[in-house]
Formats: structure tokens, C-alpha cells, sequence
């Protein structure tokens, strides 16, 4: 079997994975008691009959595995329907909080992999030091950490307290300059990076202690090449492909810790748009927020997969 | 008519028990830019399918007529309030059917240039009331037959019956554009990504989640006393935050300028800030303790006397702020028909213990009163999430623990709580109420036999028949004394105990100046036109 | 997985307690959590207050610690410390049962398709990977946030979306214990497939399925401080330390120690967790 052959199986064999996925959000979303209407409970000089059209129009009147064929129909063209709440195309709603949520995320991303990979580099390099005790104890807090505990901590202390630092929102309006962003970026995303941090560190540090074991390593350091060599040229291009795979899936797992983040600092990305919907029962744009997350996870896991084939020469194609 | 246009559980309106006096001390300045925080996430800037309350819409929408902050009607697009003095209502010569007329005033521009006709109003009615238009807001469309346009600018509307309520509805929200929107889908037309109308302002920014911007309408109608144009704002931005700690935080460093519902956990910090107003204002909202009569204990008319001595609205009032209003009717004092001649029931925990025992109850081994074995424990419900609603419930358990009554919390939010509210899945129930600026068929709605909001099942045809006859009058007086009459026998029965009316908090800028509040839905902005900002 | 010799359990486990009371870390933790348990559990024994009991004279306004009150006093009047002490009773029981029913799920799982293969172990591993592949936080904040859970429901669907791993883990044991020699003898002496799961194999794959239980004990515990905060999860009057942390927020700026110490809590018990299930992984997995 050849590369190409491999790519179109592991492609093929994702769609029942997809499709899986979505019968199992749609029932999800729409066996829950109350429904997308929920939004109008509060107001009682709303008329059955309004409802009832409003039902009709939605397509909510009709039995759910019709209404789930119709979704996917609709959604296989591109096609996510519109938001209950704002009346908008779902599609547009999300592209315009999209932005919002790559550079929160992109941010806290690059601010985790440059304080991840020489920490987990040098503590596996002096493993059994003060510094690698230090950092695995850090790691440790790292990921034990509730975030959005640590937002309100930091939050009250470096916006309410000391007032260094805007306390929510992207931009000041009328402003908006480079510094203003950042000023705004730097709290949202240092709290984002902390938990990947932690997580990344450790994993690099256990990688490249594998690498060290391995037997061309030693050899090697067996040749007498200098220490420097055998750890950046060596060791580390081999220990960084299973880093690469984590990094890749956190990425595609970013609404996760968007949700909390985006809620606490205002941030207006996917996250809080979620929550939001969450709180306007608005089924469209859940679902599809959903289908897009977990559409991620499938398509990165899809690419890791092939990239690890291609490679690693231990895997075969089976 | 229609009912309550909205409920507290949103967002609850205010208004003015403070009149700002400085603007008339200085000359207005035009120009400037207000901050206001909205605290909820704003979905769509249509005000017929807003879930929220109209604060950005009132800039930009002018209705016929709309409440004051003493929530009476006042002109706005119409040139006077239609009442059966002056002509603008007609009875029908049985006196079932009514016909409204409205003049519009001459020479008024929507935002774009084109002139206001009444071919905009007849639109509105067609538009809101068409079954495709998914808007749920469609109170008052219904009861009208038919609207004719013997002008321009004049409107003549038909109604089917005789409605005491019908100015607070469809054409207070505002009159729509027709050039702008006819033959287009209302539902999802780009027109509301930046919408413009009558009013003073109109959007030029939606960014969703973020803010909205609106700008001077350059062709508004309305002049001050010196013929200057209004509005003397040049903008005013909408920040959408809806934390309370954000909120206060940027009221402190005055990026936001204005903020109302205010927490009060928020204030013990703003009163410290300098360059800031802190306005308690009056609203149209109460709170209150409502029984379910289904239980076969609580249709015990002592035990809901002894409830209502039992509970200390001082602590209560403090646990929540200190700024409420402790009431004894339902009907709030905005209202002339607000009575003090109803039964009260004051705090006094030996007589409602005393009140328990007469009834033939004896305390338990756990210290609940019962008899014949029946324990006076019931399920309190409230809204999940809304903090001062939990607040509340924990202190009004604590008191009614005290003469030996267990109150179970049972919250729910949501689908679930409207249901349960509706149809009696409650022993007993903490919530608010709000009423819109014709508030009688809201009162129908709580305490008449077949009222949609009347989940307790309380029913007493003499109580029916004094509110049913104060809503289909048009003359103060009967409104007045069947009001009365209605209080007196609604308070006697005590289906339902009034505690608290409650003011917003409004925390401005100091140098914010004209501003007067206004209690009902249509928000502070339905007044904005003739706030400035002093340099 | 590299072949490894099958032990008694018995000396296994011997040989494990003496490695993990190496790990010093783990064993302080242990005693922590412990105490911790021990502390929720006599709860209304070590505290002069209840935690729904109101102070009239201290209503209004949070205090800040005071020697009656180490931990202040909220809004209501109620002491700060017995209400996280009570907290902690939800947070550890909702950790425990949902890391219990996760593991259990996933042991069954994972032993089905490790034993059987083929068709079962193909659907099985198909159903993991489309769980997988839903955002976890989203997925659950939509469950609670529309099921409105009471606290046992809450366990049950923080339980049920955490299997994965366990199943993954188990699977991977029991492909490589099933060619060996006691699976083929119990098989050709007519044991029943069940039979030979769950006596011969399981205790067999024990160790890291105890560590992977232990991890999941922390992870259940910070996704329900996480509900909670959001107002998804258990609802008040009923103390948890996520919702304690909620209802924080509106004081923070001027009672910070409100949302200081269950939050420090969430820290600690959560860091207690994860150290104790590396001091159980080095104990049954030396190689690591």
C-alpha cells in the first residue's frame, strides 16, 4: 500500500467519524427540554401563534431525524443557517469572531512554546537538577491551575488594584493603536498560555529523556561528539515530532480554552460567542460552533497522522 | 391588550427620582462623545425581536408618542396624545370599538433625508404583523382592523375593541422606515446591521460583542427652548459589558461614562470615585412573594398572614443594598392610583407565630410547625443565577425558619422556571415584576382568574370584576377607584405579598448634564435627544 | 506495550507501596487529601456555624478574616471557612464518583475491545474516537447548562465524558495480556469470556488503570469548579467551591478574599491529586 492510498483511507474513514459527531451534537442540542424559543419565555405578551410561526419558519415543528437530514444537507453545502437570536447568517456571526479568537489564542500559543520548549529542553538536559525539580514542580501548579481562578486573581490585581492593565475588551474605541491591543492582549493570553505551558514542558522533557535512551543518541555521544551537537542536532529534531502533535491538537482545541478566557476578559472571539448562544438557546450557532471544533480535532489528528507516516519510517501504512 | 411588555428577569428599567438641575444653570454645549456600559450582550438592533430592552433602539427609533419620566405619554412623531378630550379617541356608538387618530407633525425627516408620512405608520403595523416576520413583539398589531391615510400626515386607526393600554404598544417602539424597507425580509434584512429612523441618532457601528456607535441624526426634528437643533450629543457608544467588575472598573477610570442596574455590591467602591453621579431612580418594578393556592396549606388564609408578618423587609432591604423601597400594594408610586388604604402586614414574628397557633399548629420535633401531621415545609423557588434573587431567598428563609416555616429552595431559570411560573410549579415564589407605563392589564394578567400570569390560581370574582373595569375604562376617575377597590381586595386575600419597589442605580459622569430617567421599558435613551456633556 | 513477565498481584503490589512511599511528594499528598476528606466529612463538627447560617448584625457587607471568622464573612453574613469546608464535600464527591463511573465505563469498554478485537473492538474504538473529537468544556457546558443538573446528574455526565482514556488505556493491556499463556489456559479449560476479563486479566492491568483514575479525579474536579463558575453547574445554597468562586465576582473588588481561598483550595486539592497519581505511576510503572 502506498502513501496515497493511506491518505484516501484515513480521509474516507473521517467522514463517519464527522458524521457520527453530528448526530450525536444534533441530539445533543435538541433533545434537551425547553427549546430555541426558551429566549422568548420571559415575555409573556408574546402570542402562542407568533411562536408557532416562528416554530414553523425554523423548521422546529417537524420530527427531528427530518430535521437532521435537512441540517446536513444544508450544512454538506456550506450552508449553517441563520442565528436565532441576531437573525444573521450563522456563518457570518462566526467569521466575524473568528479573528478575535486566532490572535487571543495565537498569542498565548507562541508566549507558551517559547517558555515550554527551552524549560522541558533544559530540565531533560539536566534532568535530577535544582532546575528540573523547580520546573516539574511549576508544571505541577501548572496544570492544576483553575484558570479562570487565576483570571479573576490576576484581574483584580493588575486591573481593579494597581489599574496597569485594562480589565476586558480588545481595544479602547477610538484608539486601537498597537500598544493599546497589546495592553489588552497581555493579561487574556499570558492566563491562556500558563495551562499549555505547563503541559508542553513536561511533555518535551519527557521526550527528549526518551530520545536520550535511544541508541543512535548514544552512540553518538559514544563518537565524541560535543554535547551541544548530540542535543540540538540530534535529540531534538527526533523529540520535537511528538511536541509538534500535542501543540497541534491543543491548537485544534482552542474553543475550550477560549470559552473560559473570552468569558472573564470580554474577549469578543468564538468562546464567548458560545457562551453567549448557550444563553439565547441559539441551536444554529452552538451546533455549528461545535461541528467546527470538532471538525478541528478530526482534521489535525487527520494531518498529524499522514505527517507522522510520512516521517517516521517505523510506521507502516496498514 | 398587551401584557408586560418585559420582565424584570432581563434587565430592569429606571428612571428619575433626581432632575438634574445644573443644565439650567449653564448654557448646553453641543458636541462630545458618552460612553454608556449596556451589561447584556445585545443580539440584534430590531426592537420587535430584541430579547433584551430597547436602550440602543430608543436612540434611533421615534415613536408616536412615548412615556415621560413620570411615565405619561408625551408627543413625539404625533403631535399630541390622542384622549377622548381632544378628539384623537372616538367610541363607536356602543361604545365596544374605539378609533384612534394621530397628526403627525409636519415637516419631520428620517435620518436619510426622506420625509415621515403616515404611509410610514400603516407600514410599521403591516410589517410587525405579518406572520412572516419572525419579531416575537407583536403586541398590539393583532387588535387592529385596519389603518386609513386620509393624508400624509395623518393616521386614523381602527381597533376592534376599547384597549386602555394601547399607546404602549407597537408605535411607542418606534415607526419604521417604509422607503428603506419595503418588499425586503424584515427577519434578516442588512438594514439592521446599521439601521437608522426618526430619532435623535443613528447607527453607523454594530460590532457585535463589542459595541454599537450611533451619531447625530443630522435631519432631527426637535429644537430646544433657543431654536438649537437637538440632539446635543455629537455620539454615543455602547460598550457591551456585561461583567460587573469590568463595568465598575472603567466607571472608575471614566471610560465609560454612564452605566445604569448598577450593582449594588459595585457601589461601596463608585462612591469613592470623584468626577461620579450615583443616581437612585425610580422604576416601575416591584418584588413580591407569591403563593401557590393549589397547596392545600398554603389556601389557609393565616398561614399566609403569618408569612407575611414573619418577613422583616429592613434586613431583607439591607441584605440586598439598601436601596429598595419597601411597598404594601402592588401598584407602585409612580401611579396616581397607588393606595394606602390596604390591609399591611408589618413585621412581627410573635403575632405570626401566635397567628400559626390559632390556626391550630404546633410545632414539631425539628421545629416546623404542623398539624394533623402536615409539616409546613414548601419548595421556594427563584430564578437560578440572578444574584440578588438567591440573596433575597436565603434571608426570607432564614425569617420564615425563625416562626417555624421550612422553605425548600427549588430554583429554576430558563424554559423551566416560565413554566413552572405559569402553571403553579411553585409553593412559593420570589421574582420582580415590571410593568409598562399603562400598567393595568399587567395587573389582570397577575390577580384575575384567567390571567396568563396568574400561576398561584388565585381567583375572587370581585376582584376580577374591579380590574376588568378598571382596564376597559378611558376615564381616570373609574380607572382610580376600581384600582382601589382592586388593592383593597387583593391585599386582603393575600395571594401574593408585595415587599419592595425597586430603583436602578445609575452612576454617570458629573459632567453629564440634562439627564432625567425615564421607569419605563422604553428606557433612559427614549429622552436622550437633550443630554450634554459639560467641557 | 514491551512483554512483561506476570507477577502474583500479590508481590506486584508489595513491590509498588515500597516504590510509592519513595515519592515523597505522593505521600504528602495522600495525607493531605486525607485530611482534607476527613475535614468535609466532619464538617459539622469542627465549625461553630452552619453554612447556610446568617449573622443579622454582619448582613450587608463581606468582613475580611477576623480571628472568628478566619476566612471573613460573606454578604449574608455566613462564615467564609465553613462554607468552603463544606464546599469541599461537593467538589471531592463529585471528583470521586465521576473519575469511579468514567473508569468503570471505560474499563468495560476497553476490556471489550481488547478481548474480543475485531468487529467489537472496531465499532468500540469508533465510538471512542467520535467522543474524542468533541470539544470536551463546550460539550459538557451544553449538557449541564441545558439538563440542569442536580449533583448526582452532573456526576453521571462528567463521568460519562471521561471514559476515553480509561478505554484507550485498558484496550492496550488487554491486547497484549491476551496471547498470553494463563488467557489461553482459563480459555482451554472452558472459563467464560467474562470470566476470564474480569478475574484473570483485569487484576492484571490494575496499576494503570488506579493511576488513571487518580488523574481523572483532578481533572473531574476543576471541570465542575469550571461549570460551577459559569453557573452551569451545582446551584447555590448549596456550597461548592466553583460556585463560591461565582458568586465572588461581584465582591472582588472590594472582598478579594472571597474568591481567594476556594479557589486556593481547587489549587491545592487538585496539585494534592496529581502528584498522588505520579507517586501511583512510578509505583506500577517503574520504567517511567
Amino acid at each position: 500500500m502506498n502513501l496515497t492510498t493511506f491518505i484516501v483511507k484515513r480521509v474516507l474513514a473521517a467522514v463517519p467519524l464527522l458524521l457520527g459527531i453530528s448526530v450525536i451534537l444534533f441530539g445533543v442540542l435538541h433533545l434537551a427540554p425547553g427549546g430555541p424559543l426558551d429566549v422568548y419565555a420571559d415575555i409573556p405578551g408574546v402570542s402562542h401563534e407568533a411562536l408557532e410561526n416562528i416554530k414553523r419558519e425554523l423548521g422546529l415543528d417537524q420530527p427531528l431525524p427530518v430535521q437532521y437530514v435537512k441540517w446536513l444537507g444544508a450544512a454538506a453545502r456550506g450552508q449553517w443557517g441563520y442565528s436565532i437570536r441576531t437573525g444573521r447568517p450563522v456563518a457570518k456571526d462566526i467569521r466575524e469572531r473568528m479573528p478575535a479568537t486566532f490572535l487571543l489564542g495565537g498569542t498565548a500559543f507562541l508566549l507558551a512554546l517559547a517558555a515550554a520548549l527551552p524549560l522541558g529542553i533544559l530540565s531533560a538536559v539536566r534532568q535530577y537538577s535544582v532546575l528540573d525539580y523547580t520546573f516539574t514542580f511549576l508544571s505541577f501548579i501548572g496544570f492544576s491551575m483553575p484558570i479562570f481562578w487565576l483570571a479573576l486573581m490576576l484581574q483584580s490585581l493588575f486591573a481593579v488594584h494597581w489599574q496597569l492593565l485594562p480589565s476586558a475588551g480588545m481595544y479602547t474605541i477610538g484608539d486601537g493603536g498597537l500598544a493599546d491591543r497589546l495592553k489588552h492582549l497581555a493579561l487574556p493570553a499570558s492566563i491562556l498560555s500558563v495551562a499549555y505551558m505547563a503541559s508542553w514542558g513536561r511533555f518535551t522533557r519527557a521526550s527528549m529523556l526518551d530520545v536520550f535512551g535511544l541508541d543512535y543518541i548514544r552512540t553518538a555521544r559514544a563518537k565524541g561528539l560535543g554535547e551541544r551537537e548530540v542535543i540540538y542536532r540530534h535529540a531534538l529534531r527526533n523529540a520535537l515530532v511528538p511536541v509538534i502533535t500535542i501543540v497541534a491538537l491543543d491548537f485544534a482545541g482552542m474553543i475550550s480554552g477560549a470559552v473560559i478566557t473570552e468569558t472573564i476578559f470580554a474577549w469578543p472571539g468564538m468562546g464567548r460567542l458560545f457562551i453567549e448562544s448557550m444563553n439565547g438557546r441559539d441551536y444554529p450557532v452552538l451546533m455549528a460552533l461545535l461541528m467546527i471544533g470538532s471538525f478541528a480535532l478530526v482534521a489535525i489528528n487527520l494531518i498529524t497522522d499522514i505527517v507522522y507516516s510520512m516521517v517516521d519510517a517505523r510506521i507502516r501504512y496498514d | 391588550m398587551q401584557g408586560l411588555r418585559r420582565f424584570v428577569s432581563r434587565t430592569i428599567w429606571s428612571l428619575c427620582l433626581v432632575i438634574p438641575l445644573a443644565g439650567m444653570a449653564a448654557a448646553q454645549e453641543r458636541g462630545g462623545t458618552l460612553t454608556v456600559a449596556l451589561n447584556y450582550d445585545l443580539d440584534t438592533l430590531d426592537p420587535y425581536a430584541s430579547g433584551f430592552l430597547t436602550d440602543v433602539q430608543a436612540t434611533f427609533l421615534a415613536g408616536l408618542v412615548a412615556p415621560d419620566h413620570d411615565a405619561q405619554y408625551v408627543p413625539v412623531l404625533a403631535q399630541e396624545v390622542p384622549t377622548l378630550e381632544n378628539g384623537g379617541i372616538v367610541l363607536s356608538e356602543d361604545g365596544s370599538k374605539m378609533t384612534v387618530t394621530y397628526h403627525l407633525r409636519p415637516g419631520v425627516k428620517w435620518a436619510d433625508g426622506e420625509p415621515v408620512t403616515s404611509a410610514d405608520v400603516v407600514f410599521t403595523w403591516e410589517a410587525i404583523k405579518d406572520p412572516n416576520y419572525l419579531g416575537p413583539e407583536k403586541d398590539g398589531t393583532a387588535e387592529i382592523e385596519r389603518i386609513e391615510t386620509p393624508d400624509d400626515l395623518t393616521a386614523v386607526i381602527y381597533y376592534d375593541g376599547v384597549y386602555s393600554g394601547f399607546k404602549a404598544s407597537l408605535f411607542t417602539y418606534g415607526v419604521l422606515p417604509k422607503h428603506a424597507l419595503e418588499g425586503k425580509d424584515l427577519n434578516k434584512d442588512p438594514y439592521w446591521d446599521a439601521p437608522f429612523g426618526a430619532g435623535p441618532f443613528m447607527v453607523t457601528e454594530f460590532s457585535r460583542g463589542q459595541h454599537v456607535i450611533v451619531e447625530r441624526n443630522p435631519y432631527y426634528f426637535e429644537t430646544d427652548a433657543n431654536g438649537v437643533q437637538l440632539p446635543y450629543l455629537d455620539r454615543i457608544v455602547f460598550k457591551i459589558i456585561p461583567d460587573s467588575n469590568t463595568q465598575t472598573t472603567q466607571l472608575r477610570s471614566g471610560e465609560v461614562g454612564f452605566a445604569y442596574n448598577v450593582p449594588y455590591t459595585s457601589l461601596a467602591t463608585l462612591r469613592n470615585t470623584p468626577n461620579l453621579e450615583i443616581i437612585s431612580a425610580k422604576t416601575l418594578a416591584f418584588r413580591h412573594v407569591t403563593f401557590n393556592l393549589r397547596n392545600e396549606l398554603l389556601a389557609d388564609l393565616a398561614v399566609r398572614q403569618a408569612f407575611a408578618h414573619a418577613i422583616d423587609r429592613t434586613t431583607l432591604n439591607r441584605a440586598l443594598g439598601d436601596y429598595m423601597l419597601p411597598i404594601d400594594t402592588f401598584v407602585v408610586s409612580t401611579f396616581a392610583y397607588a393606595s394606602d388604604d390596604v390591609p399591611t402586614y408589618g413585621y412581627d414574628p410573635e403575632l405570626a407565630r401566635q397567628l400559626l397557633l390559632d390556626a391550630g399548629y404546633a410545632p414539631g420535633r425539628d421545629g416546623v410547625m404542623e398539624k394533623d401531621g402536615k409539616r409546613l415545609s414548601f419548595d421556594f423557588m427563584t430564578q437560578a443565577g440572578r444574584a440578588e434573587y438567591e440573596t433575597a431567598q436565603q434571608v426570607l428563609i432564614a425569617q420564615l425558619k425563625a416562626i417555624g416555616i421550612e422553605l425548600k429552595p427549588d430554583n429554576k431559570a430558563g424554559a423551566a422556571l416560565s413554566e413552572a411560573r405559569r402553571n403553579g410549579g411553585f409553593d412559593v415564589w420570589y421574582s420582580g415584576w415590571i410593568t409598562p407605563a399603562d400598567p393595568i392589564d399587567s395587573y389582570v394578567s397577575f390577580y384575575a382568574t384567567n390571567g396568563f400570569n396568574n400561576g398561584g390560581a388565585y381567583s375572587n370574582p370581585a376582584a376580577d370584576a374591579a380590574l376588568y373595569a378598571a382596564a376597559g375604562s378611558l376615564d381616570p376617575e373609574e380607572v382610580e377607584a376600581r384600582m382601589h377597590e382592586a388593592q383593597q381586595i387583593v391585599l386582603s386575600d393575600l395571594p401574593s405579598i408585595p415587599l419592595f419597589e425597586t430603583p436602578s442605580i445609575v452612576v454617570t459622569t458629573n459632567k453629564l448634564q440634562g439627564f432625567v430617567s425615564n421607569p419605563t421599558n422604553q428606557t433612559n435613551f427614549r429622552q436622550v435627544a437633550p443630554w450634554w456633556l459639560a467641557k | 506495550m514491551t512483554e512483561r513477565p506476570v507477577q502474583d498481584p500479590r508481590t506486584l503490589l508489595g513491590e509498588a507501596l515500597k516504590r510509592f512511599r519513595r515519592h515523597k511528594l505522593a505521600v504528602a499528598s495522600l495525607a493531605l487529601l486525607v485530611l482534607l476528606s476527613l475535614a468535609a466529612l466532619l464538617a459539622p463538627y469542627l465549625t461553630p456555624y452552619t453554612f447556610d447560617g446568617q449573622d443579622v448584625a454582619l448582613l450587608g457587607m463581606p468582613t475580611p478574616p477576623s480571628l472568628a471568622h478566619p476566612m471573613g464573612t460573606d454578604h449574608l453574613g455566613r462564615d467564609n471557612a465553613t462554607r468552603v469546608l463544606y464546599g469541599a464535600r461537593v467538589s471531592l464527591l463529585v471528583g470521586l464518583l465521576s473519575a469511579l463511573i468514567a473508569t468503570l465505563v471505560g474499563t468495560i469498554v476497553g476490556a471489550l475491545a481488547g478481548f474480543y478485537g475485531g468487529l467489537t473492538d472496531n465499532l468500540l474504538m469508533r465510538a471512542t474516537d467520535v467522543v474524542l473529537s468533541i470539544p470536551l468544556l463546550p460539550l459538557v457546558i451544553v449538557l449541564s447548562g441545558f439538563l440542569r443538573p442536580n449533583l448526582y446528574l452532573l456526576v453521571l455526565i462528567i463521568g460519562v465524558l471521561g471514559w476515553m482514556g480509561t478505554a484507550r488505556l485498558v484496550r492496550s493491556q488487554f491486547l497484549s495480556l491476551r496471547g498470553r499463556d494463563f488467557v489461553e489456559a482459563s480459555r482451554a479449560l472452558g472459563s467464560s469470556g467474562i470470566r476470564i476479563m474480569f478475574l484473570h486479566m483485569l487484576p492484571n492491568a490494575l496499576g494503570p488503570i488506579l493511576v488513571s483514575t487518580t488523574l481523572s479525579v483532578g481533572g473531574a474536579i476543576l471541570l465542575e469548579s469550571a461549570l460551577s463558575f459559569f453557573g452551569f453547574g451545582v446551584q447555590p445554597p448549596t456550597p461548592t467551591w466553583g460556585n463560591l468562586l461565582n458568586s465572588s465576582r461581584d465582591w472582588l473588588d472590594i472582598a478579594p478574599w472571597i474568591a481567594t481561598f476556594p479557589g486556593l483550595f481547587i489549587l491545592v486539592t487538585v496539585l494534592a491529586v496529581n502528584f498522588l497519581g505520579d507517586g501511583l505511576r512510578d509505583a506500577f510503572d517503574p520504567r517511567l
